[in-house]
Formats: structure tokens, sequence, C-alpha cells
């Protein structure tokens, strides 16, 4: 019945016998198709919206909450006095320019006030605009699986421009871990392996978590802290942080 | 409601929601917020890594498109309009060939999975069997 009234609505309008007949007969479909489409959207757009604004609620702010424990007692590889009341943590990315030169801000500051300063490096590789990141992170954990972490911290930072662009990074990474003297054939196991990437996903889920949407991002006793290029200001803060914790 | 329009029917909503699902990563692509995922999957890797991009357009925006294209002919099916399948079988099979790929990818390269990507490629092999099913070519 459907069919027949169809085909006989097509002929119609073939023949132009009716045209208000054809607006109407696409007409329908066409509404009904814009609703659905407008609803599919707006449906996605408040389920991501929701979620969004759900780790709002749940972490408003770094500098109010109790359960951003993972800024201010957090785990992860340190250097300095392990002990320290005064902790900076900083979320970095390997192939991020700025990074690598808040790396050598941070462990010159460090070299100077490590006894009174508590520094952790977490995980916030930004894959979308920095291909090898995720690897390079990778290669850093498998390295801390054989407590070289920091030096390979270090390496990369120094020698990203060698690796930053290239497409097969690995090759690289398997020569600095020779230089590095790790177990070869454990650090290729490593940096494929599960409990590696587990722990990067935790990093960057804290890093979402402290609302941490570029790199580097520094909080100092939870507190989120400025990435000041002026190496003096940023160790004023830093030393200010140290002096309100004595 | 006769065999037909009921797996029409079933298409309609396969594409209703195919186009919920891949717009819902389109605007995760935008907003780079954390997608909830099960605890077997690896969304943010997949979503992050660089097969999910053709340029600077997430590949959820070109699924949107696709998932639009299948509610429009089973719409258009629906009211009448017999030969409208025929213009989504090919896009179906296209996306077919792309979510083979996609899944490969998954499966081998980055040996890791997206739910939102499985959903989607569970409606795209459902869309294709309707079609197949339907048999569009044969019709009049």
């Amino acid at each position: 019945m459907l069919k027949a009234t169809s085909r006989e609505k097509v002929r119609s309008m073939k023949r132009g016998k009716n045209p208000k007949r054809k607006s109407r007969s696409v007409g329908k479909p066409l509404i009904v198709l814009v609703l659905a489409a407008v609803v599919a959207l707006g449906t996605a757009y408040y389920l991501q919206h929701e979620q969004a604004t759900k780790s709002d609620h749940s972490e408003p702010s770094t500098k109010q909450l109790p359960n951003t424990h993972f800024l201010t007692n957090p785990a992860g590889w340190s250097k300095g006095n392990s002990i320290a009341k005064t902790v900076l943590v900083e979320f970095g990315d390997f192939q991020c320019g700025a990074c690598a030169a808040a790396s050598s801000r941070v462990s010159r500051i460090t070299k100077k006030h490590g006894s009174r300063l508590k520094v952790i490096f977490k995980q916030y590789p930004m894959q979308k605009s920095h291909g090898n990141s995720m690897l390079a992170a990778q290669a850093a954990e498998a390295a801390g699986q054989q407590l070289r972490f920091w030096e390979m911290h270090d390496l990369l930072f120094e020698r990203q421009s060698d690796w930053a662009e290239i497409p097969d990074a690995h090759t690289l990474f398997f020569k600095y871990a020779e230089e590095l003297r790790l177990d070869p054939g454990r650090f290729k196991r490593d940096l494929r392996d599960n409990t590696v990437r587990k722990k990067i996903y935790r990093d960057m889920m804290e890093g979402q978590l402290a609302q941490v949407h570029s790199v580097p991002t520094f909080f100092l006793n939870g507190k989120r802290i400025s990435n000041s290029r002026d190496e003096a200001e940023f160790e004023q803060k830093i030393v200010d942080g140290i002096r309100s914790d004595q | 409601m006769s065999k037909t329009q009921s797996l029409t029917l079933i298409m309609v909503l396969a594409g209703f929601i195919g186009m919920i699902d891949s717009a819902y990563i389109g605007f995760n692509s935008l907003g780079g917020t954390l997608l909830p995922c099960g605890p077997a999957s690896k969304c943010h890797e997949v979503l992050n890594s660089s097969y999910s991009h053709v340029g600077n357009i997430s590949i959820a925006w070109l699924g949107f498109l696709f998932y639009f294209a299948i509610s429009t002919s089973s719409v258009f099916r629906l009211w009448g309009f017999q030969q409208a399948f025929r213009f989504t079988l090919v896009a179906s099979l296209v996306a077919f060939l792309v979510t083979t790929y996609l899944l490969y990818i998954q499966a081998f390269i980055l040996q890791a999975f997206c739910d939102y990507c499985l959903l989607s490629a569970f409606l795209v092999m459902l869309i294709l069997g309707l079609h197949l099913f339907l048999r569009p070519w044969k019709e009049n």
C-alpha cells in the first residue's frame, strides 16, 4: 500500500501535475532526518558535556580539594629530597620544546635546593601534536624499570631534536638504552609492556583531573604555578614555597 | 509491518546510534576530555593516535557523515523510495573496508581497543549485512 502510494506520488511529481505533493513527499522524511541529526548531535554533545562537567565537579580546583592527593603526596619518579615537605610536580612531554627547556631549569634548581625540595615527574604525552611522545614516555618508563628513569629523562630531552620527527624512533631509543647500559632485552620488552602503559595512563588521568591543558604544567604543594621562562622568577616561587613550609 | 520495513527500521536505528556514537567521539576530539571506557579498553590511546585523524579531521566526523547517509536512505526507504539503498550500498562496502582496516590497526599496531570504535564496527557490519539481505540491486 505504501509502495503503491509512493509510486503514484513519484509519477505525479515527474509529470509535474501537482508540485505541492512533491514538496510534501520529500519534505516529511527530510524533516525527520534533520530532527534525527539534531537529536543525535545534541545527545552526543550533552553526554560529552556531562562527562566534562562530572570531571570538573569531582576535581574542580587543585587549590581546594583533598582528593588531589596525587599532587600533594604524589607517587612517581622523584628526585631531590624524598622526605622534603615541599613537593614540585611536573606534568611533562618528552617531545615538547618548552618541557626540554623547563627540564634544564628544574635540574639546576633541584641541584641548588634539592635538600629541601622533592621533584616528581609525571607523564603527559600530547600525542595529537607530538607523534613520538608516547613512545618516548614508554622508553623513559622502561628505563625506569631498570632504575634509570632520570638518566633516560635527561637523555631524551637533551637529544629531543634527534628523535622528535623521525618515523622510527625505536631504533634511537634502543641506542640510548645501550648507552645507559640497560639490559636491551628487558628494555625492549618493557617498552611495550602493559604495566608501563598503565603507569603512563594513570599519570595522564591525574593530569586530566588536575586540569592540565598544556605542558609543562607545574604544581607546587598541590597549587598550580606558572611555567615562567625567567629562571630567577621560577626559582623564587619555589624558594617561597620552601620558606612557607618551614 | 513487513519484514523489509522491520529491517529498514533497524537500519534507521543503527544509523541513529551511529550518529550519536561518532558525534560523541568527534566532540571529544575537539575538547580532549578523557572518555569513560571499559576496564579492558584503551580509548585514550586509540582516539589520540595518529590513525584517528585524516589531516586535521577526526575520522569520527567522517563516520558521522556515513551514518547520516544511512539514516537518510533508510528513512527515504521507509517513505517508499524503493531505490534508496542503492546509493548507500557502495558507501556501506567502503565503510566495511575502512572498519576492517581500523580494527587491524587497533589489534596489531596499537594493540589497544576502544569501546566506541568497536560499537561503530558492529554497526557498520550490521548495516552492510542488512544491505546485502535487502538486495537493493534487485529493486525497481
